[in-house]
């Protein structure tokens, strides 16, 4: 038996959530697709280029590390606020509701304890990612003192990309962790595509809702099949050579950033009289 | 009618013979927030025999399988025939009317007992019996109705293609039953008390606020549904759909479309939820560029 | 100054459309009812809603024809300008109710759909699925609900309503009412008292009707002094599923769509039915009524399913009384149409009637009688609306409308006749009371002297503490019922002999010395539904002895009411045409003496011995002279060619006495209530 859950008129007043339910609980399905849920299908993808060998998937995160100074920002403002906004209102959510699967045993009933079990493990996953890879902060006494080696933390090195994925993944433990997290993750993402489907009207009838089933759930396996290849792609990464590719890669980067600087430091050295004889002097060689 | 000879059961020869007496389990409750027991009771086993006859020989009997005296068990029911929704309860751990719960087909599944139990959503008056009150009170604050200007003859109502008329009526079966909402793991018990010196009235206003802020529940959903479709209804979708986003609206549904598969009369709830999604959402971006 | 209240009783149909249309006018509304009104009893009706529309108009139907058919179908013993007047409300009420977003069903142009039903040639009954009782009733519900959020009606659900409170002059004041869940008994201060409670087929036991069908609100007024007429007419509907709690109803639209009645002439043929061939199946309702055939009114098919079992032997079983009822031959498409009721049978009984043909036995089903109500004729023969005595029972200011009225069905009820007559009912009833509101010149209920309620609440306070203390070991109520309703079944359905009921009636009285003595087994102070129950058995008998008594002292056959020793027979076929002739007109002399005999209401009232009373009333039937009704029966013909001689030889001479058919003298004759 449930028991019964007393609400006092007098604690939740009108707050502002309860005011704005509606709308939280709005932008909470819709972050659940962008970014978050789109974020989630491209990090996957990248993922899963570790299949393609060290130099494509060093390829893809420089891409993305291309950004620069601007990454911070818009992995906050596009990532990280907008997924602490589900998650934290995803709680109160689950936190709101009963389940009851013991007496009904239906598959939508099934779905929405797993939906329920699985952000809780996308919770927890996620956390313990971002800090496993990240180490959550990039404050350097966080880094040396909590995010260290001892902990676990901060693993992931954006420019030894598949060897040190491949070193954080290298135990089967913590392949297992990735395994759970992004099977569960997945099926949050592929259920809650279809929740959410309803949630905004998109399919209505029962028929319409059994096709939207059908799409979801390939979008789910195919995702699923995305985001494990990255198992796979980190498993078969030898990590010495990839490690020499990227240290080649990174000398060559450096080499050529020095170079590229040394010659700027140059130029800048130079009178304009003298920029301009040697434009000149180049075209020439044309 | 008529004859009182009893017959046999060569309608039910498919199952072996069912037991000759039953025993049934009734989670009993003497006040409203009282502790709650079970009792047990031996029933005779009669053909063409439902929940509510069971109910009916115990209190007839007014004993405990013990042989103890005991008061009749109370409970609500009238039509008997699964269209006034007064009867329902939890039969064999499953929200159901008692009058459709037919004794031998609940014997098939479990040959010894029968377990009822009030619901588990609503506050219980005594025993079986529970306050719907908050049900009733969500057809009001959807508005479940259609806006007459009056009662004078002016003619016939609009007129209705087929195809809306039966996409109508399965809504308009609804019986206010709560099967629906005990069956939704979102739909959670409010229970206030009357303070002392709190007069009936105040408390009454008072348990209505806190109904408000609870969730509509599925069968108030559908029913902005029926009455939004409803040529003259539509005139006031608005108003309906304000309320279905406010507090307690729409949003607090999380799709375990457990509704549905215990709604007694089948009505397609969630298609009621995914439309009243579609219409909430314009209706919300209408209103937002409108203002 | 105080504001004028109204207590109306009872929300079904004609309770919540009373309710509805006086919140319009503006009136402050009490309504009671001992479940949420949206659980009324009025849920259950399946089939329709008769009225006359434009489509039957075209077939030559009119707002007379429905008029006629309902009092040839009640066999003439109704008041005639109700009946007219409402049969003239038809189409409006139907109208209103749509405008009400009932679901009726619809034609593929969009335009609502009509079946026929019994007692009728034309397709004038208007539905919404298999439901109809429930869609109106919501549509109701909701208005009501939509009064209520504006506070102009507050509900009393679970309050059971234990008696009207008459001031010294016997003007009903109020009433006094318990609630079901405190147990607290109080009184209700108001101008007028509108009791709308439905049928009483719980007096029998098992019925059609519902759980809170026990007729108990009628007894309380009867017992205040308020009479009761027409008891003995009690229709038992010819189709229902024998179940252990209830006798569910199989509507008549199975018959409607198409379904045929039918038994295999081999008594007890143990074959499936469906390995019957046609020609060892007896279809005896279409053999012996051709015009008919599966539709003939409600009585005649009752009496003879209820016959073929018992006299001619060819039940379908031999220790449970059946027939089948046979859909397996119909398309699917009008299967659709029932899709309810069907699944009502296959719910309880657990087999497809789809594909196996169902087994029916007639089951009591409603009364036409009720609380003696007046009314107040216009020269033209309709009602007139708003005067003061329109539903007005003998006590001024207490109101009965729907079924708990006697009005409008008279010695039988036609199908789909009663929903009607309930909303109709409560429309017309709210003009009235606002009229009975205003003679009362401000001396409203809420003025009355507290003493009045104090003392009445003392009195039902006083009874119910003394049930509880009654000393256990005594009578167990809920035995003593079943007690209760199988003496009525037996004695007071389908076919009635004198000595049955004059035993009966013993029996009755017998049984009620015992309920007296009954013990409770819960004498707590909540949600008692046992001293509830007790309250109301006991409430039971007055109108159960008003069944009796009224069947016992009347020796005819008419409608419902169905006495073998007092049948009139039918003319040897075989006799030649002379004799033949000269039995019609005995026959149609019998009938006359008959009709001048018989052709009375029952009115019962409370003896000082706490026994019924009965007297008999002239029934106006100035509009549509009585005549006999012949379906089926043996030399019909030569019956009615007598009569309509006799009758053009009436019409031709002067007259000015009650028994007029023309129009036109009716609008002259006087009213007969
Ligand atoms: C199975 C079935 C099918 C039918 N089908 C049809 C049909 O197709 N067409 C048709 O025209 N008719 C049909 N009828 C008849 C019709 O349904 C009823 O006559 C009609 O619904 C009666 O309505 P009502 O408003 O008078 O009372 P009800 O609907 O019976 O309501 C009575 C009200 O009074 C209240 N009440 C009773 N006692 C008390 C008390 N002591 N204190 C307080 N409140 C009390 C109840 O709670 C309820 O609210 C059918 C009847 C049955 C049984
Ligand atoms: C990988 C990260 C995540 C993705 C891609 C994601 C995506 C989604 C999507 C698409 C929905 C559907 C929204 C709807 O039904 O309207 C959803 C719902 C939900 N999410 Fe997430 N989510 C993620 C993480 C989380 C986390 C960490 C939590 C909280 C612990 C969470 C809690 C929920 C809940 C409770 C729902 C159900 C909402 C409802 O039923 O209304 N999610 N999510
Ligand atoms: S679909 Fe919504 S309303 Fe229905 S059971 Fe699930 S949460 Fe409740
Ligand atoms: S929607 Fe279905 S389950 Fe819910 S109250 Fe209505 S009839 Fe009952
Ligand atoms: S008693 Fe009406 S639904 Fe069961």
């Amino acid at each position: 038996m449930q028991g019964p859950r007393i609400i006092s008129v007098e604690a939740n007043s009108a707050s502002f959530f309860s005011r704005n339910e509606f709308l939280i609980r709005r932008l909470h399905s819709l972050t659940g697709l962008v970014p978050v849920g789109a974020y989630m299908c491209i990090h996957l993808i990248t993922n899963a280029s570790t299949l393609g060998g060290a130099p494509m998937f060093q390829k893809n995160v420089d891409l993305i590390h291309s950004l620069g100074p601007a990454l911070p920002i818009v992995e906050w403002s596009f990532i990280f606020l907008p997924l602490i906004f589900h998650a934290v209102v995803g709680v109160a959510i689950i936190r709101s509701g009963n389940p009851n699967l013991s007496s009904y045993h239906y598959v939508g009933n099934v779905r929405y304890v797993l939906q329920r079990a699985t952000a809780w493990i996308a919770l927890a996953f996620i956390a313990w990612h971002v800090f496993h890879m990240h180490g959550w902060f990039h404050n350097e006494w966080w880094l040396e003192n909590v995010a260290n080696e001892d902990l676990g933390g901060h693993r992931f090195d954006p420019k030894h990309a598949a060897s040190t994925a491949a070193l954080a993944l290298e135990a089967p433990i913590r392949k297992l962790a990735y395994f759970i997290g992004v099977v569960s993750c997945v099926f949050h993402f592929a259920n809650g595509l279809w929740t959410m489907g309803i949630t905004w009207g998109v399919w209505t009838t029962a028929a319409a809702q059994k096709r939207a089933n059908w799409i979801c759930g390939a979008v789910g396996i195919v995702m699923t099949v995305v985001g494990l290849s990255a198992l796979v792609g980190v498993a078969k990464t030898d990590v010495v050579a990839a490690q020499a590719y990227e240290d080649t890669k990174l000398q060559m980067k450096q080499e050529e950033e020095q170079r590229v600087a040394a010659e700027n430091k140059r130029l800048s050295s130079l009178t304009a009289e003298e920029r301009l004889a040697e434009r000149k002097a180049r075209e020439a060689n044309h | 009618m008529i004859q009182s000879t009893s017959h046999d059961s060569s309608a039910h020869d498919t199952h072996h013979a069912p037991p000759a007496q039953f025993t049934v389990r009734v989670l009993r409750q003497d006040v409203p927030g009282g502790s709650s027991y079970w009792e047990r009771h031996t029933v005779k086993r009669e053909n063409d025999m439902n929940v509510i006859s069971v109910l009916q020989r115990i209190a007839a009997n007014a004993e405990t399988a013990d042989g103890e005296k005991t008061t009749p068990v109370a409970w609500d029911c009238n039509c008997l025939e699964e269209v006034c929704g007064a009867c329902t309860m939890v039969v064999n751990g499953k929200v159901r009317q008692a009058c459709s719960a037919l004794v031998d087909k609940l014997l098939v599944d479990n040959p010894e007992e029968i377990e009822l139990r009030p619901m588990t959503k609503f506050p219980v008056v005594r025993d079986l019996m529970v306050s719907r009150a908050r049900l009733f009170r969500a057809l009001q604050k959807v508005k479940a109705w259609i806006p007459v200007d009056g009662y004078y003859d002016m003619g016939s109502g609009p007129r209705v293609s087929a195809e809306s008329q039966e996409q109508a009526y399965p809504l308009s079966q609804c019986m206010s039953c709560g099967c629906c909402l005990e069956a939704c793991p979102q739909y959670t018990k409010i229970e206030l008390k009357q303070e002392e010196g709190e007069t009936a009235e105040a408390f009454q206003a008072r348990q209505k606020e806190a109904y408000d802020r609870g969730f509509v529940g599925a069968h108030a959903i559908s029913q902005v549904m029926l009455f939004n479709k409803h040529p003259t209804g539509a005139m006031n979708a608005g108003e309906r759909l304000d309320a279905l986003t406010a507090e307690g609206g729409i949003q607090a549904c999380g799709n375990a479309q457990n509704c549905v598969a215990v709604c007694p009369k089948e009505i397609p709830l969630t298609t009621s939820i995914g439309r009243a999604g579609r219409a909430t959402t314009v209706h919300v971006i209408k209103k937002f560029f409108d203002r | 100054m105080a504001k004028e209240r109204v207590l109306v009783v009872g929300g079904g149909l004609a309770g919540l459309a009373a309710t509805m249309q006086l919140a319009e006018q503006g009136v402050a509304v009490d309504l009671m009812s001992l479940t949420p009104v949206k659980r009324s009893h009025s849920v259950c009706a399946q089939g329709g809603i008769n009225s006359v529309n434009d489509l039957t108009r075209q077939q030559g139907d009119n707002e007379y024809l429905h008029f006629d058919d309902t009092v040839y179908g009640g066999d003439f013993l109704q008041h005639q300008p109700p009946v007219k007047e409402m049969t003239e409300w038809g189409p409006k009420i139907i109208d209103l109710m749509d405008r009400l977003g009932v679901p009726f069903n619809r034609t593929p142009e969009g335009y609502r759909d009509q079946r026929r039903f019994g007692g009728t040639l034309f397709k004038r009954t208007a539905f919404a699925g298999a439901t109809t009782g429930q869609q109106l009733l919501y549509a109701l519900d909701e208005q009501v609900r939509r009064w209520e959020t504006a506070g102009s009606v507050k509900k009393y659900e679970f309050w059971d309503f234990l008696g009207p409170i008459l001031d010294e002059n016997g003007v009903c004041r109020g009433a006094v009412a318990q609630d079901l869940v405190t147990m607290e008994i109080r009184t209700f201060a108001a101008d007028a008292v509108i009791v709308a409670t439905g049928g009483c087929g719980l007096i029998f036991g098992r019925s059609t009707m519902s759980m809170a069908c026990t007729g108990s609100a009628v007894a309380r007024c009867f017992r205040a002094g308020a009479k009761y007429g027409n008891g003995e007419f009690i229709q038992v509907h010819p189709t229902a599923i024998p179940g252990a709690d209830k006798l569910r109803l199989m509507s008549e639209s199975a018959r409607g769509e198409g379904g045929r009645v039918w038994v295999p002439r081999i008594p007890q043929d143990p074959r499936p039915p469906k390995q019957i061939p046609e020609a060892e199946r007896y279809y005896f309702l279409e053999e012996r009524y051709p015009k008919y055939k599966n539709l003939v009114p409600r009585d005649i098919a009752t009496r003879e399913i209820f016959s073929i079992c018992t006299e001619d032997g060819l039940s379908v079983e031999k220790d449970r009384l059946c027939v089948y009822l046979d859909l397996t031959h119909l398309p699917r498409e009008s299967l659709n149409k029932l899709g309810g009721i069907l699944e009502i049978y296959e719910k309880f009984q657990g087999v497809d009637p789809r594909e196996v043909p169902m087994k029916i036995f007639p089951a009591v089903h409603y009364s036409m009688g009720g609380l003696w109500v007046d009314y107040e004729r216009t020269p033209a023969g309709g009602l007139k609306l708003g005067a003061i005595k329109n539903q007005v029972t003998n006590i001024p200011g207490l109101y009965a409308i729907g079924e708990c009225d006697y009005q409008y069905h008279g010695a039988n009820r036609l199908g789909a006749n009663s929903l009607l007559s309930c909303i109709f009912s409560g429309l017309i009833v709210a003009p009235t009371v606002q009229t009975w509101i205003a003679s009362l010149k401000g001396k409203l209920a809420a003025d009355q002297p507290a003493a009045l309620y104090d003392a009445a609440k003392k009195r039902h306070q006083d009874e119910h503490n003394a049930m509880l203390k009654r000393p256990g070991g005594g009578e167990n109520p809920y035995l003593i019922h079943q007690e209760l309703g199988n003496i009525m079944t037996k004695a007071a359905t389908v076919v009635r002999h004198n000595d049955a009921l004059r035993d009966a009636y013993k029996q009755v009285q017998a049984l009620e010395a015992r309920a007296a003595k009954c013990s409770l087994s819960d004498t707590g102070n909540w949600t008692n539904q046992n001293v509830v129950f007790t309250k109301a058995l006991w409430d039971m008998f007055p109108i159960a002895k008003c069944i009796l008594k009224g069947a016992l002292q009347r020796d005819e056959c008419r409608g419902a009411h169905y006495k073998p020793e007092f049948s009139m027979p039918g003319i040897d076929a075989s006799a030649s045409p002379e004799e033949r002739r000269r039995l019609a007109e005995e026959w149609v002399d019998t009938f006359d003496a008959n009709t001048k005999k018989w052709l009375k209401s029952t009115v019962a009232s409370l003896g000082p011995d706490n026994e019924p009373v009965i007297t008999y009333e002239d029934v106006d039937t100035s509009l549509i002279t009585p005549r006999p009704r012949l379906y089926g029966l043996v030399g019909a013909d030569i019956i009615e060619e007598v009569w309509k001689q006799r009758q053009a030889a009436k019409s031709a001479a002067p007259k000015d006495t009650n028994g007029s058919h023309s129009e036109k003298s009716a609008a002259a004759a006087a009213s007969a209530s």
